[in-house]
């Protein structure tokens, strides 16, 4: 088990390095800084962190290209800062691999949260695959093929059943609108959204209690999906 | 093409022969009665022919018929017949008369037939002038012009082949017209006449000529029409420069305005910011816990607002620049309202809102982040102007097959019918600037994202408050995107 988790943050405006580090420290986290992205590269092979924040607008090279290096070598949690006009960069960056993503100005809840869901993530997949993954009411039987919600057996067609173990093996990772099409559909289905959605809505008459307002399967705007753990 | 100038010929030679014929005609009639006139009166006799062939066809004929005439008068009235020899003096004297007054006659009608003609091709002239500015005065663009100049100068001259070159006029290109649109001669044109005033030039006009030497009317005609159709050219350069300067100059005024309001609705939040910030780090007073707590929220509520201002003057500045191009994609609009009202919790916590959005509403192929953002400004605005503990409805309803409609309705005061399409422009707000925060900008950004989706945007004032209704798009004519079906 990881004692003091290690968290590189690459970002190139003082101020936010400062407030990150300070904060991060606080809640006993051990904190790295670089201020452009070679400085980042360097110090994440260097130091091998247990996570990485990067910021998207950087000086020296664009935050999708950082993930992108990382990414050839490392599977560690990235989570992506961005701003709410890079949009396109956002989505691109997490298709390339980035686990998830905050848009500044952010609450520092939100970031706490998301890295404790990355840090959780990186110690379950260095773990045994699970046969059952649960959540809340939900239970999804990897084996046998078969998934129960409250104990009753929920009747999924094979797309959706792929869907969701898709989802729940990544859970509470978002997952980009590109990556679920690609792995789930195929490559050849990757501008078919209308696909995912479709499915989803399908998904979530089957297993929320008021698909409405889903607990177990988020929308994240325009972006991807998410498959929340409950407790 | 060569039969005009041919008959034309044949007429004249015509002419001539029938100015002969005259003078063998009273010749004739004369001889019956040679013993019964004296010599003078056959004289006076003869200037009736030489007279008509002067005033009917020409002075050509005229001449010839008085020749003719002094011919044979001479031949066959004077003494000794059939000689052209004279004995008497008296004679002589008749027939140099005859002579003199023959000129004088043919040079007198021949002047006044000449000014005739003349007076005629003036009045010609002229009526074509004015046709050529009235015409000139219907048009108010370089196409319209061009077209004018061509077509009358096809009409007038008649050249083979006729080019006029524009350079950039107004929002106009540079451009060729020409006619006919086909056959353009190898060769270079005769005749080049530029268009230009003192001050500019607008371009040239280029003539291939049947006859490569104009006449002088026709010349003259033609010059007056390049400066006819150059100053008209110049008038609608001129106009398009005004109008040019009067835009600029209210983008100028657009702008300070902005920015003026922007630093102005900046500091609001600010100095809140500020206030709370500096009491929580002033070590003079030890603040308790709930204390301490509101005015962290406060402080972060109003950031939360600032990154709102900042989004929407980004969004207006993509609408100004016509960057905004909806990414889109089929979307569940119900999973965007339920994110907006997510987000939005903290503002609206004092409000009941009621969504009602039907199941079998169609997928729309939006941009999610630009229609969330209409939701949230128009949120916003609900929020600004009703007042708190009261409802927002959002509904959404199929219109046609073709178009979903979305009401937003909130209990705010009614607006008055005649500012309700004012609402939506820059900087427009309803009651004074004290009242209500906010610069104007959210509603004229609806309004752009949801025009460029290809919807409409409008307000009305309903029994139970004021909406908000908006038309978007349920198809899209992406061939390979249609919603799939559920089935599978």
């Amino acid at each position: 088990m990881i004692s003091t988790p290690h968290i590189l943050v690459i970002d190139d405006e003082p101020h936010i390095l400062r407030a990150l580090r300070t904060i991060l420290t606080a809640h006993n986290y051990k904190v790295t800084t670089a201020k452009n992205g070679e400085d980042g590269l360097a110090f994440a092979a260097a130091e091998k962190p247990d996570m990485i924040i990067l910021d998207l607008g950087l000086p020296d090279m664009d935050g999708v290209t950082v993930c992108a290096r990382l990414r050839e070598w490392t599977d560690i949690p990235i989570i992506i800062l961005s701003v709410r006009e890079s949009e396109r960069e956002k989505v691109k960056a997490l298709d390339y691999g980035a686990d998830d993503y905050l848009v500044k100005p952010f609450g520092i809840d939100e970031l706490l949260a998301r890295i404790r869901v990355a840090l959780r993530h990186l110690a379950k997949s260095q773990g045994l695959n699970q046969n059952v993954i649960v959540s809340g009411d939900i239970a999804i039987d990897l084996t046998r093929h078969i998934v129960t919600k409250a104990g009753n057996e929920v009747k999924l067609t094979a797309t959706e059943y792929k869907l969701l173990t898709y989802l729940a093996n990544h859970a509470d990772r978002l997952l980009t609108h590109l990556n679920i099409l690609d792995h789930v559909w195929g490559p050849e289905y990757l501008g078919n959204v209308e696909y995912l959605r479709v499915f989803m809505s399908q998904l979530r008459k089957k297993l929320e209690a008021d698909p409405k307002h889903p607990k177990y399967l988020i929308s994240e705007s325009g972006i991807g999906y998410r498959f929340i753990t409950q407790e | 093409m060569s039969d005009k100038p041919i008959r034309a010929y044949i007429t004249q030679v015509l002419y001539y022969i029938l100015g002969i014929v005259g003078v063998v005609i009273i010749t004739v009639i004369l001889f019956q009665y040679r013993n019964m006139l004296n010599s003078t009166t056959v004289a006076l006799l003869y200037l009736l022919p030489v007279l008509a062939s002067t005033t009917f066809w020409g002075l050509g004929p005229g001449v010839l018929s008085a020749f003719i005439a002094f011919l044979t008068y001479n031949y066959f009235f004077l003494v000794p017949y059939y000689t052209f020899t004279v004995h008497q003096t008296q004679d002589i004297i008749a027939l140099v008369i005859f002579l003199i007054v023959t000129t004088l006659i043919n040079q007198l009608v021949g002047r006044g037939k000449a000014s005739l003609t003349a007076a005629f091709s003036r009045e010609r002239e002229t009526t074509l002038l004015y046709e050529f500015s009235l015409e000139l005065a219907g048009v108010t663009d370089a196409v319209g012009i061009a077209g004018v100049i061509i077509r009358r100068t096809t009409e007038t001259i008649q050249p083979n082949h006729i080019e006029l070159r524009l350079k950039s006029i107004s929002d106009n290109p540079p451009s060729t017209y020409s006619y006919p649109d086909e056959n353009k001669p190898s060769s270079e044109p005769n005749l080049a006449i530029p268009l230009e005033t003192g001050r500019a030039t607008f371009g040239e006009l280029c003539l291939w000529l049947k006859n490569p030497n104009l006449d002088p009317h026709e010349e003259h005609i033609l010059r007056t029409f390049v400066t006819q159709g150059t100053l008209a050219l110049e008038r609608i350069s001129l106009e398009y420069a005004q109008s040019r300067s009067q835009v600029v100059e209210e983008s100028d005024r657009l702008k300070s305005a902005l920015l003026s309001s922007v630093s102005h609705e900046f500091r609001t939040p600010l100095s809140t910011i500020k206030a709370s910030i500096t009491s929580l780090l002033s070590d003079q007073i030890l603040w308790e816990t709930q204390t301490r707590i509101e005015l962290l929220s406060s402080a972060d509520e109003e950031t939360d607002y600032l990154n709102y201002l900042v989004g929407n003057l980004l969004d207006m500045s993509r609408i100004e620049a016509g960057a905004l191009k909806p990414d889109r994609q089929w979307n569940v609009l119900s999973e965007i309202v339920d994110g907006v009202i997510v987000r939005m919790y903290r503002s609206l916590i004092d409000y009941r809102v009621n969504i009602d959005i039907p199941e079998d509403l169609p997928i729309i192929p939006v941009d999610y982040v630009q229609i969330e953002q209409v939701f949230i400004n128009l949120i916003h605005n609900s929020i600004k102007y009703a007042p708190p503990e009261s409802s927002i409805h959002i509904t959404a309803r199929t219109k046609d097959e073709t178009t979903i409609l979305v009401k937003v309705l909130n209990e705010s005061p009614h607006v008055a019918p005649d500012h309700l399409e004012k609402i939506f422009d820059r900087f427009y707000r309803v009651t004074e600037p004290e009242r209500v925060s906010g610069i104007g900008l959210g509603l004229s950004i609806c309004k752009g994202i949801i025009e460029a989706h290809g919807g409409r945007i409008w307000a009305e004032n309903e029994s139970d408050g004021f909406a908000f209704i908006f038309t978007l798009p349920s198809v899209w004519d992406r061939p390979s995107s249609l919603p799939p079906h559920l089935d599978e």
